[in-house]
């Protein structure tokens, strides 16, 4: 079957009234939790999750897709009308969006912002659609050394091009495994790393983890620095988006090398708020009006939203098609697909067509269905900001500690919370990036399976990781990547003084 | 109040005391191999030497840039009182819901951080603290069905 049969196949799925309906609360949800401080796109999926245990996978996925799209819009929102980014990835949108919003344009930013983030979730998810293909087939080789190959690569490209400094990548990946390991060990059944204490026979759940680090030490952050509302209205004028839809094509090139950006970053694990600085980053040095950025441009909004979305969407192919998620979000959704009983990877694309082409299916509309409840529903966003953060601050609290309950109906887990949400304030603090983590404990377990196996097929030599080309390519092209941020720390020493830009870890 | 340099040196602490302790707890499974493969502690105990020796060698980079990490300020005394007035609470807030169960701590809670913390009339905290945990109950008892954490005051009430 050809991809876009397969597609149409998607359509059919995803094209029911109940699947757009939950599309429709999906983006609402997603807007609300990219709106307020301190529930991100990763927290807001997560603390979903739970309630669609009991769904099917289909529809559970299209929910959690659309709580993902809008929250990307949502964050967008906050950055350009107060300068306060709603998402770690929409930091970049603040640059020229609120300068833009200032100056009473704030219509103009708004529309460029939702267009193009929607023109580039729209080539991730075409990329997905042409690519799936390609990737599942060539996966399908795949063999236990393969797969460890891949998710070596994987976390080797987090050290390499990853936010932090690479020895606190590391820490962070590493943690992430200890966390995941902790209670019964799949192969041997041996209880590990419990020191006798009942309530961590279950394990440590990821959910919680990613509801103390994002959700509480979110919070923690904002508290800590006093958050005060103050920006431009949120009121939108008809006819200035029609004008400013009208303008957008002149921007071509600016979207375009944008979303190459963003799926390039969400399908290599950089992530859509790597991808959005450094689009943003690119756009400054090579436009025409590169001085203008900074003091209210609209490429400058443009640039770093496509690529925001382009690598949100294009994050969920390797999550697909090789069980490795490119963001952290697409993190807590592979764990999500797990909980629902599906094994991601190459046989999902041939066992589960339905849902894999329903869920690409569902991207195609839920981006457009996000793009105009977005532009409908600002104002009254906006307006909800107002509501003095005394009293939502608490009430995102509680929403959290109950969702952690929701994970596993464990009082303990309220505890981890509280536990994790200190760990995630200090590891913002001093620039630990936290999506490593995340991935580390969601696929720990498999990662540590595919070792085992192949070290057994290869009675415990090392070799295996070089027995075909295929294998090989993949590892070594991991151990380079290893050695990129020695390199680069050895050059730096030639070139003293160079200061490299830092960007916030998602 | 804390610079960089000092939270630094904390944080590798934490990663220090984690790696420890996987090292550990790997020693009580064996760390080796065996005719299946690798056993249950082989992982563990090697992700432990490297959190133990990650830490060290961070620690080490924070040293030898110690003058300008310490004078980096990480936390005034203001966002030092403000995360505390919003974490005492919390701590609080979980320590009940132990023993009362979420929906009457989760009410105790918000009443008490929006009035005394937010300071906002009597009516407001009043309406939040007993709008939330009714929201909540028809959100998760009823449309979901997912029971959340009940105490004596619900049972006594004969809600569950």
């Amino acid at each position: 079957m050809g991809n876009l049969d397969a597609l149409m196949h998607g359509f059919t799925v995803a094209l029911t009234f109940h699947h757009i309906l939950l599309m429709i609360a999906g983006v609402l949800l997603g807007i609300l939790v990219g709106v307020l401080p301190g529930l991100g796109a990763p927290n807001g999926v997560t603390l979903l999750l739970p309630l669609t245990f009991s769904m099917d996978p289909v529809s559970a996925i299209i929910l959690l897709t659309s709580t993902y799209w809008g929250a990307l819009f949502g964050g967008s929102t906050t950055s350009i009308l107060f300068n306060i980014p709603g998402e770690p990835s929409s930091v970049a949108t603040t640059f020229d969006g609120y300068p833009m919003a200032r100056a009473g344009r704030a219509t103009e930013a708004l529309t460029y912002a939702f267009m193009s983030a929607g023109f580039g979730a729209l080539v991730g998810v075409i990329v997905i659609t042409l690519l799936s293909g390609f990737v599942t087939s060539f996966a399908l080789r795949f063999g236990p050394p393969e797969y460890f190959a891949v998710y070596f690569l994987a976390f080797a490209s987090f050290v390499a091009f990853g936010s932090g400094a690479p020895l606190k990548t590391i820490v962070s990946i590493c943690l992430g495994f200890a966390f995941g390991a902790v209670g019964m060990d799949s192969v041997s059944g041996a209880m590990r790393l419990t020191f006798d204490f009942n309530d961590l026979i279950r394990g440590i759940s990821f959910l919680v983890v990613v509801i103390g680090l994002f959700g509480i030490g979110e919070m923690l952050l904002t508290l800590e620095e006093g958050v005060e509302f103050r920006g431009a209205s949120g009121r939108l004028n008809p006819r200035e988006i029609i004008s400013a839809i009208r303008r957008l094509p002149r921007y071509w090139v600016a979207m375009l090398r944008g979303s190459a950006v963003g799926v390039w970053m969400g399908i290599t694990p950089g992530g859509p708020t790597a991808a959005s600085f450094m689009s943003y980053g690119l756009a400054k040095r090579l436009s025409k009006r590169g001085a203008n950025f900074g003091k209210g441009e609209p490429e400058g909004v443009i640039a770093p939203e496509t690529a925001d979305h382009s690598a949100g969407t294009s994050a969920m192919l390797p999550m697909l098609a090789l069980g490795i998620p490119g963001s952290a979000t697409s993190a807590v959704m592979l764990g999500g697909l797990m909980i629902w009983g599906l094994s991601p990877g190459p046989m999902l694309f041939v066992e589960r067509a339905d849902f894999v082409w329903g869920m690409i299916a569902s991207m195609y509309l839920g981006n457009v269905v996000g793009v105009v409840l977005v532009l409908a529903t600002v104002p009254f966003f906006a307006a909800m900001l107002s509501v003095p953060f005394t009293i939502i601050g608490p009430i995102i609290v509680t929403v959290c500690i109950v969702g952690a309950w929701t994970v596993a109906g464990a009082p303990f887990d309220l505890w981890l919370v509280v536990v994790f949400g200190i760990t995630g304030w200090a590891m913002k603090k001093l620039d630990y990036p936290i999506a490593p983590l995340v991935l580390a404990m969601v696929i720990g377990d498999k990662a540590e399976d595919a070792f085992r196996q192949s070290m057994i097929m290869s009675q415990g030599s090392i070799g295996v990781l070089w027995s075909s080309p295929l294998v090989g390519v993949l590892s070594t092209l991991a151990i380079v990547l290893l050695l990129v941020p020695v390199f680069t720390a050895w050059r730096a020493r030639r070139r003293k003084g160079h200061v490299e830009e830092e960007v916030p870890s998602e | 109040m804390l610079s960089r340099l000092r939270l630094e040196l904390i944080g590798c602490g934490v990663v220090f005391v984690l790696g420890a302790l996987a090292v550990l707890g790997a020693m009580e499974h064996s760390i080796g191999w065996a005719d299946d493969g690798p056993q249950a502690g082989y992982f563990p105990f090697r992700l432990g030497v490297v959190l133990l020796v990650c830490s060290v060698l961070i620690a080490l980079q924070a040293m030898s840039n110690r003058t300008e990490l310490a004078g980096e300020q990480m936390l005034s005394r203001e966002g030092a009182r403000r995360i505390l007035g919003f974490f005492l609470p919390l701590i609080g807030y979980v320590a009940i819901a132990q023993f009362l169960g979420l929906y009457i701590a989760t009410a105790l809670y918000l009443l008490l951080v929006t009035r005394w913390i937010g300071r906002h009339p009597w009516r407001t905290c009043i309406g939040v603290a007993v709008g939330v945990p009714v929201v909540s109950w028809l959100l998760f008892e009823i449309w979901f069905s997912v029971p959340l954490l009940k105490g004596p005051v619900e049972i006594w009430l004969g809600l569950a």
